[in-house]
C-alpha cells in the first residue's frame, strides 16, 4: 500500500524550505537513499519556484499542494498550483554549453528537473495544474 | 535524459455547445462536463430531479419539509427552484414558514466563462434564532452583507451574539453536508472542481476546513496571521478605537473576521477583495492559514 502525504502552502519564497524540510521528514521514514533526496529537493524546489515566479505573476499568490507518495520501488511527486498556465514544452532550452559568463541568468529549473527525475507529466486546465515526476529508488 | 515527458496528453473537456442537452450528449463521453445552462434547458420534472439532489435532506428535515414534494406538513411549498431556460445560474431557497422572505437556505451556483461552475452564494441560518438587521442600514438601504453600507448598531448586536460579518442569524453549521452534496452533483456532471469567493474571513478560514485551496490570495491569510500575531501591525491596529477592534480579537477567527470588516487591513494597504478559492472534487487541500484557531 503506497504512503501518501501532502502540504499546502502559499505560492511565495519563504515555503520553499518549508517543502524542503517536508520531502526530508517524508523520506527520512522510509528510509530513501540519500542521493535520492538530493535530487528529489533539487527539482521540487526548481518547480515550485518556477510556480511562485511565474505562475502567480501580478496576482495575490494562491496556493501549492505538494503531495508525495511512496511504494517500495518509487516516489511520485505531485505539485499543483492554479495560476497561470505553463507549456514546458514551449520553455526555451538553456544553452549548458554556453560559457559561464555567456549564459543568462536563470532558465535551468525545467532542465535541472529533467536531469534528475525519471518520468514527468504536466497537466493543465482551469481546474489547477499539475506537474508530476517519478523518481525510481534504485 | 527523461524516460517519457507527457504533455497535456489528455485535453480538458469542454462542452463546446453551451445550449441545450441532448440525448446523444447524456448517453456520450461521460467525463464531458455538463453545464448549468445546459441542465437548464432540461423539462421542468427531469430538471427538478437532478437539482433536488443540491439541497440535503437532513437539512429540510429539520424544518419538517418533505425533500420529494419541498412542502411542509400543511402542504405548503417551501422551496422553489430557480433554473430557468437559458440561463446559466442555478438558485435553490428553502423557507421556513407561510413567509418566502424568511428564507434560511440560499445556494445559487453559475457557470464561469472557463467552462466550470462558480459557487456565486451559500447561506443556511437557523430561522429560529434572533435576527439582526445587519442587511439594511438605519435607512432601509440594503447593505449587500455590510460591504457598500453598514448598520453599526445591528453590527455590534451581531456580533457580541456570537455572528460573523455578513450574517443575520445564527448559522445552521450544515457546511460540510452541502459541500458534500455539491460534490456528488457536480460529480454526476462530470465536473473536477468548483470555485467561490470568500466574502469574510471567517468564510475563508471555513473553506479552509472543507478542503478548498486558495487561487488567489493565500498569501494574504498568510500576511493577516502573522500580522495578527503580538508585535505584529493589526495586533497593534486592535487599539480599541471601535467597537470592532478589540484588543484580544485578534485571538479568534470571528473576532478577526470584524476587525477585517471593520477595515483594519487598511494599515498594510490592503483590502479584503479579490480572495479565490477552488475545490477540487475528492481532494482535500489541507489549507491552514490559523494554526490552532479558536472559533
Amino acid at each position: 500500500m503506497p504512503q501518501r502525504f501532502q502540504i499546502t502552502r502559499a505560492a511565495e519564497l519563504e515555503s520553499l524550505s518549508v517543502f524542503r524540510q517536508f520531502i526530508s521528514d517524508c523520506c527520512a521514514s522510509h528510509n530513501v537513499p540519500h542521493d535520492t533526496v538530493f535530487d528529489l529537493k533539487l527539482a521540487v524546489d526548481e518547480a515550485c519556484t518556477n510556480v511562485i515566479e511565474h505562475g502567480y505573476k501580478g496576482m495575490d499568490p494562491g496556493s501549492i499542494i505538494l503531495s508525495f507518495r511512496i511504494t517500495p520501488d518509487r516516489i511520485l511527486v505531485q505539485i499543483t498550483d492554479f495560476g497561470h498556465i505553463f507549456e514546458p514544452a514551449e520553455a526555451p532550452k538553456p544553452d549548458v554549453e554556453a560559457a559561464l559568463e555567456d549564459r543568462e541568468l536563470g532558465g535551468l529549473g525545467l532542465y535541472l528537473i529533467y536531469q534528475t527525475m525519471d518520468n514527468i507529466d504536466y497537466q493543465s486546465s482551469e481546474d489547477g495544474n499539475t506537474l508530476t515526476f517519478t523518481k525510481y529508488i534504485k | 535524459m527523461f524516460k517519457r515527458l507527457r504533455v497535456k496528453a489528455e485535453p480538458a473537456k469542454t462542452n463546446s455547445d453551451f445550449g441545450e442537452i441532448s440525448i446523444s450528449q447524456l448517453i456520450g463521453d461521460v467525463s464531458l462536463p455538463v453545464t448549468i445552462k445546459a441542465l437548464n434547458s432540461l423539462p421542468e420534472n427531469p430538471k427538478l430531479r437532478l437539482y433536488r439532489a443540491l439541497i440535503p435532506i437532513q437539512v429540510l428535515a429539520e424544518f419538517d419539509i418533505n425533500p420529494r414534494t419541498w412542502k411542509n406538513p400543511d402542504k405548503l411549498p417551501q422551496v422553489r427552484l430557480d433554473a430557468e431556460h437559458g440561463s446559466d445560474k442555478v438558485k435553490i431557497t428553502a423557507w421556513y414558514g407561510a413567509d418566502p422572505q424568511n428564507e434560511f437556505f440560499y445556494l445559487e451556483l453559475a457557470d464561469n466563462q472557463y467552462n466550470g461552475i462558480d459557487l456565486n452564494f451559500l447561506i443556511a441560518n437557523n430561522p429560529l434564532s434572533e435576527k439582526y438587521r445587519t442587511d439594511y442600514d438605519d435607512e432601509g438601504k440594503e447593505t449587500l452583507f455590510g460591504t457598500v453600507r453598514r448598520n453599526l448598531v445591528e453590527e455590534q448586536r451581531a456580533m457580541q451574539a456570537g455572528l460573523a460579518p455578513g450574517q443575520i442569524r445564527e448559522g445552521l453549521r450544515c457546511s460540510n453536508i452541502v459541500f458534500n452534496h455539491i460534490e456528488t452533483f457536480l460529480t454526476m456532471m462530470a465536473h473536477h472542481a468548483f470555485f467561490l469567493e470568500p466574502l469574510t474571513y471567517v468564510s475563508a478560514w471555513i473553506f479552509e476546513k472543507r478542503g478548498f485551496a486558495y487561487s488567489k490570495g493565500h498569501q494574504l491569510m498568510d500576511t493577516i496571521h502573522k500580522e495578527f500575531q503580538p508585535g505584529g501591525e493589526l495586533h497593534k491596529a486592535l487599539d480599541g478605537s471601535t467597537p470592532f477592534r478589540q484588543p484580544d480579537q485578534w485571538q479568534t477567527v470571528r473576532g478577526r473576521a470584524w476587525a477585517i470588516h471593520d477595515g483594519i487591513l487598511q494599515v498594510l494597504d490592503r483590502k479584503w477583495d479579490d480572495l479565490k478559492m477552488i475545490k477540487q472534487v475528492g481532494r482535500q487541500a489541507g489549507v491552514n492559514t490559523f494554526p490552532d484557531a479558536k472559533y
